[in-house]
C-alpha cells in the first residue's frame, strides 16, 4: 500500500492539533480543555470548507488518546437514512406486547434518525480510561425539528457522552441548543498562516511560487485551504513554476461553471440540449432544486445584462424556486425555468 | 318481482341467474388447490346447520347443568370454529360472487340477509341489523316456521376506517355467535381485514373464461333479438372486460339499446378500449389525436394508468411532440403548475384541487400547441428514465466509490459528490499515471475507475 496519498489535500492534512496552521487562540482553548480532562458540549460555527471537522476530529483524537476509535463517532446529519436503517427503525418503532416492561405495546416516538444513529452510541458506556465519549454531529442545522430531540439527549446522556456540533448556519440552530453549548467561532484563516503553509508545501513538492502568487491564491479560493491545495496540485502537473496566470487558467469551480454553461445554452435558445445538460448536472452533483437555483442566481449576477433583463430573469428564477418548494418533481420545475429563459432570450 | 316490468330493468338484473344450475360456473381456489365452488359452498351450508344442531344440543345441556350448579362449577358454552361458520369469496368484480350467494339461497330454499357497502357498517349499525338474527331466533320464529337464513356480507373490503369503525371486531364476534351461515365477498386483499383472513376459509374466485362469457352473451343477444353487433365488436367487449360478466352485459345494453346512434356506439367501443390500452398509445393519443379539452379529459379519466406516473411520462415525451419554444413554455407553465398543485394535494390533502391537476397536466400540456392539424409523424415514446425525487441519493457504484473515499478521508457524501469527486476527475483527467496512482490509493477497481473518467 502506498504510504503517502497522491492527493495533496489528504497528504498535508494536519495529524495533531499543533499542526493546524494559524488559529492560535482556538488551539490554546482546546488544549486547556484537554488538560482539564473535561469540557462542555461544543458548537463549532464557521463557513464551508474551513476546517471545522478537522479541528473537531483532531481535538477528540487527542482528548481520547488511544481509546479514540472505541469512544468517538462522526455523524452526518444531512445524510438520509439508508434503506436498511429505515427498515431497522421501522422494526424498532413498536415494542411488542409479548415483551416485558413498561414499554410493552407502546410506540416509540423518537425520530428515526435519532433512534438509529445517535441513541445507540450515546447510551453505550465509556470504554477504557477516559471520562466520556465524544459524538461529532456534522451539518447540525440540517436536522431541523429533530434538534428538539437533542435537547433532552444532551442532558440525559451528557455525563456519558459529550457532543461536538458542527454547523455552517448558526442562525438555524435553536436557542435551547445554543444555551447548552460552548460556542467556537472558527474564522477564515489569516493570510500569514496561509502563506506559511503554502510555502512549506511548495518546498516539499519543489514548487516555485512567490508571495504575490500566494496572495492571488488566497483571494481566488477565499482562504479555503482544501481548495487552495487542490488548485496547487492541478497547476503543478504542467510544471513546477507557478504564477498568477496559471492559477486563473486552472481555476475552475466546476459546479458553478456547469451551471453557467447551462444558462448560456438557454440564452442560445436550445431547450432540448439545455434540458439534457441540466439532467446531467442534477445526476452528477445530486443537487436539490434549491441548490441549483441558488447557484443560478449567483451566476446570473455575473453575466452581462441590462438591469431590466436581469430583474426579469430573477423574477423567473424566483417563481420557479417558489413552485419547487411545493412541487414533487424537480425536473419539471427546472425544465419550466429553462423553457422560460429560452423564450426570454428570443425577446432579447 | 320477476314478472313486473322486465323491459325497464337493467339486463344485469334481468338475466341474473336464480339457481346455481343456471350459472356460468366460476372456478375457485383454496390456497393452491382447485375446488368446485358451488359444491363446496353447498356442503358448507348444509354441514353448518348439522353442526349447529349438535352444538345447540350440547349447549342446552350445559345450560341446564349451569342452572343447577354453583357459579364456580359453570361450564362454558361451546362455539363453532370460525372457519365452519363463515367463508370469504375473493375475486375481481362482476364474476358472480354475490350471485352465487343468492342462487345458493334459492337452491336451498333460504332467505338472504344482505349488508353491503351502501350501508354504514359501524358496530352499532351492524349489530342492530344482524345480531337479532344471529344470536337467537326471533319470537316470531316459534310461531311461524320460518325459512332458514343465509347472511351475506358483501363488499367487505369497502369497510372504511372512520365511518365503519369497529366493524371488523363486530363481524368476528358475529361469526362466533351466528345461528346462520355467513358468506362474505371482497375484491382485494385489505390489510385491516388481516385478522379476519387468518380465521376463516378463503376462496379465490377466478374470472370467467372468455368462452363462458361468450356463451352467455350469445344467449342474451338471442333473447333480446339484438342485431348489428358484429362478431368483432363482441370479442372486443369481452376482451376488454377481462372476465367481468357484469361489465360485458352492461356494455352490451349500452351499445344495443335503440336510442343510440352509430356514432355513440363507436364512442362507447373506443373509449372503453382505451382504458386497457397501454400507456404508449395513451401518450400517443394525447399528443396526436386530442383537439379539445373534453377529449383530453376523457382519455385521462378512462385510463387505468396511475396519474402519479402519467404526468412524468408527459414530461418525458413533451419535447418530442412540441417543438416550438413558445409552445414549450406554455406547456411547461401548465405542467409545473400541475406538479405544484399535486405536491400541495399530497402534502395538505387538498383533494378538491385534483380536477385542476388533471386538466393542467393533460389538456393544458397537449393543447398548448397552436398549429393544427397535429403532427402525425412517428415519435418514439420515451420511458421517464430521469427521476428526480428531490432527495439526495447515490447510485450503487457512486456509493461504493464514496465509501472507499471515506475510508481514507473524512468527507461527507454530499461534499464528496459535489466537491471532491469533481476534483478527482479533473486530476485523473490530466494523465493516465495520475489515474493509476489515484485508483491505487483508493483501491478502486476497473468499474469504479470509469466514474472518474
Amino acid at each position: 500500500m502506498l504510504s503517502e496519498s497522491p492527493i495533496w489535500r489528504i497528504k498535508y492534512l494536519p495529524k495533531t492539533l499543533n499542526e493546524i496552521c494559524g488559529r492560535n487562540d482556538i488551539k490554546e482553548r482546546l488544549k486547556d480543555l484537554i488538560n482539564d480532562r473535561n469540557f462542555p458540549h461544543l458548537l463549532f460555527v464557521g463557513s464551508k470548507g474551513i476546517g471545522k471537522t478537522t479541528i473537531a476530529d483532531l481535538f477528540s483524537k487527542e482528548f481520547l488518546g488511544r481509546f479514540y476509535d472505541a469512544n468517538s463517532k462522526l455523524v452526518y446529519a444531512n445524510v438520509p437514512l439508508t434503506n436498511e436503517e429505515t427498515k431497522q427503525a421501522r422494526s424498532e418503532a413498536y415494542v411488542s406486547t409479548n415483551k416485558i416492561g413498561s414499554l410493552a405495546g407502546k410506540k416509540n416516538t423518537t425520530p428515526a434518525f435519532i433512534r438509529v444513529k445517535i441513541k445507540p452510541f450515546v447510551q453505550l458506556k465509556v470504554l477504557g480510561d477516559v471520562p466520556f465519549k465524544i459524538l461529532i454531529v456534522k451539518e447540525f442545522d440540517s436536522l431541523g425539528s429533530n434538534q428538539q430531540a437533542f435537547r433532552r439527549l444532551m442532558e440525559i446522556y451528557g455525563t456519558n457522552c459529550r457532543m461536538i456540533l458542527i454547523t455552517t448556519k448558526v442562525s438555524k440552530i435553536i436557542d435551547p441548543i445554543m444555551s447548552r453549548c460552548q460556542v467556537f467561532l472558527i474564522s477564515q484563516i489569516d493570510f500569514q498562516s496561509f502563506e506559511e503553509l503554502i510555502s512549506t508545501i511548495a518546498e516539499k513538492e519543489a514548487l516555485k511560487i512567490d508571495k504575490e502568487t500566494i496572495r492571488a491564491l488566497y483571494e481566488i479560493t477565499t482562504g479555503k485551504l482544501s481548495n487552495a491545495i487542490d488548485l496547487l496540485q492541478i497547476c503543478s502537473i504542467s510544471g513546477n513554476d507557478i504564477d498568477v496566470d496559471k492559477l486563473y487558467e486552472n481555476f475552475s469551480n466546476s459546479k458553478n461553471d456547469m451551471i453557467k454553461s447551462l444558462l448560456i445554452m438557454c440564452f442560445k435558445g436550445d431547450f432540448r440540449k439545455a434540458r439534457e445538460l441540466s439532467r446531467k448536472i442534477q445526476s452528477s452533483y445530486k443537487f436539490t432544486s434549491q441548490e441549483m437555483f441558488q447557484i443560478m442566481l449567483n451566476e446570473l449576477a455575473k453575466l452581462p445584462f441590462s438591469t431590466y433583463s436581469r430583474i426579469k430573469l430573477i423574477n423567473l428564477l424566483a417563481e420557479a424556486d417558489f413552485r419547487a418548494i411545493d412541487g414533487r418533481d424537480t425536473d419539471i420545475q427546472i425544465s419550466n425555468l429553462l423553457a422560460k429563459i429560452c423564450q426570454f432570450s428570443e425577446v432579447l | 318481482m320477476v314478472a313486473q316490468n322486465t323491459e325497464k330493468m337493467p339486463w344485469v338484473e334481468k338475466y341474473r341467474p336464480r339457481f346455481t344450475k343456471d350459472m356460468a360456473f366460476p372456478t375457485a381456489k383454496v390456497g393452491r388447490q382447485k375446488v368446485d365452488l358451488i359444491e363446496d359452498l353447498k356442503k358448507f351450508v348444509i354441514s353448518f346447520f348439522k353442526e349447529k344442531q349438535k352444538l345447540n344440543d350440547v349447549n342446552r345441556k350445559i345450560r341446564t347443568y349451569n342452572r343447577t350448579h354453583e357459579e364456580k362449577d359453570y361450564q362454558e358454552e361451546k362455539t363453532l370454529p370460525l372457519d365452519k361458520a363463515a367463508v370469504l369469496l375473493e375475486g375481481p368484480p362482476g364474476i358472480g360472487k354475490t350471485t352465487i350467494a343468492y342462487a345458493l339461497a334459492n337452491d336451498l330454499n333460504m332467505d338472504i340477509i344482505e349488508t353491503n357497502a351502501s350501508d354504514t357498517r359501524t358496530k352499532g349499525a351492524l349489530e342492530s341489523k344482524l345480531r337479532e338474527t344471529t344470536k337467537s331466533r326471533g319470537i316470531m320464529d316459534f310461531i311461524v316456521q320460518s325459512k332458514k337464513k343465509l347472511i351475506l356480507i358483501d363488499e367487505i373490503d369497502g369497510l372504511y376506517g372512520v365511518t365503519d369503525r369497529g366493524a371488523v371486531p363486530t363481524i368476528l364476534s358475529l361469526i362466533e355467535n351466528t345461528q346462520f351461515p355467513i358468506i362474505m365477498c371482497s375484491n382485494d386483499y385489505k390489510q385491516n381485514l388481516q385478522s379476519l383472513y387468518n380465521k376463516i376459509k378463503k376462496y379465490e374466485v377466478n374470472p370467467l373464461p372468455d368462452e363462458e362469457v361468450l356463451k352467455i352473451t350469445r344467449k342474451i343477444i338471442f333473447k333480446e333479438k339484438i342485431s348489428g353487433i358484429s362478431e368483432k365488436e363482441l370479442n372486443l367487449i369481452i376482451e376488454k372486460n377481462e372476465g367481468d360478466l357484469r361489465g360485458v352485459i352492461n356494455d352490451l345494453q349500452g351499445i344495443s339499446q335503440g336510442s343510440l346512434n352509430k356514432n355513440t356506439k363507436e364512442l362507447i367501443l373506443n373509449l372503453n378500449r382505451d382504458s386497457t390500452e397501454e400507456i404508449f398509445s395513451l401518450i400517443k393519443n394525447l399528443f396526436q389525436n386530442v383537439n379539445t379539452l373534453k377529449e383530453a379529459r376523457n382519455l385521462t379519466n378512462k385510463s387505468d394508468v396511475d396519474y402519479n406516473f402519467l404526468y412524468k411520462w408527459i414530461n418525458e415525451n413533451l419535447t418530442s411532440y412540441i417543438r416550438l419554444n413558445s409552445e414549450i413554455v406554455n406547456a411547461y407553465e401548465n405542467l409545473s403548475l400541475a406538479d405544484e398543485i399535486f405536491g400541495r394535494i399530497r402534502k395538505n390533502q387538498y383533494w378538491s384541487l385534483l380536477p385542476y391537476f388533471y386538466d393542467l397536466f393533460a389538456g393544458g400540456v397537449v393543447l398548448s400547441r397552436k398549429h393544427r392539424p397535429p403532427d402525425e409523424s412517428f415519435h418514439r415514446i420515451m420511458f421517464p428514465r430521469f427521476t428526480s425525487t428531490g432527495f439526495f441519493s447515490l447510485s450503487v457504484i457512486e456509493r461504493v466509490v464514496v465509501e472507499k473515499i471515506q475510508k481514507k478521508y473524512k468527507v461527507s457524501e454530499i461534499e464528496a459528490v459535489q466537491d471532491f469527486i469533481p476534483f478527482l476527475k479533473l486530476l485523473s483527467g490530466t494523465s493516465r499515471k495520475q489515474l493509476k496512482e489515484l485508483s491505487d490509493w483508493f483501491e478502486f477497481d476497473a468499474n469504479e475507475k470509469k466514474l472518474l473518467k
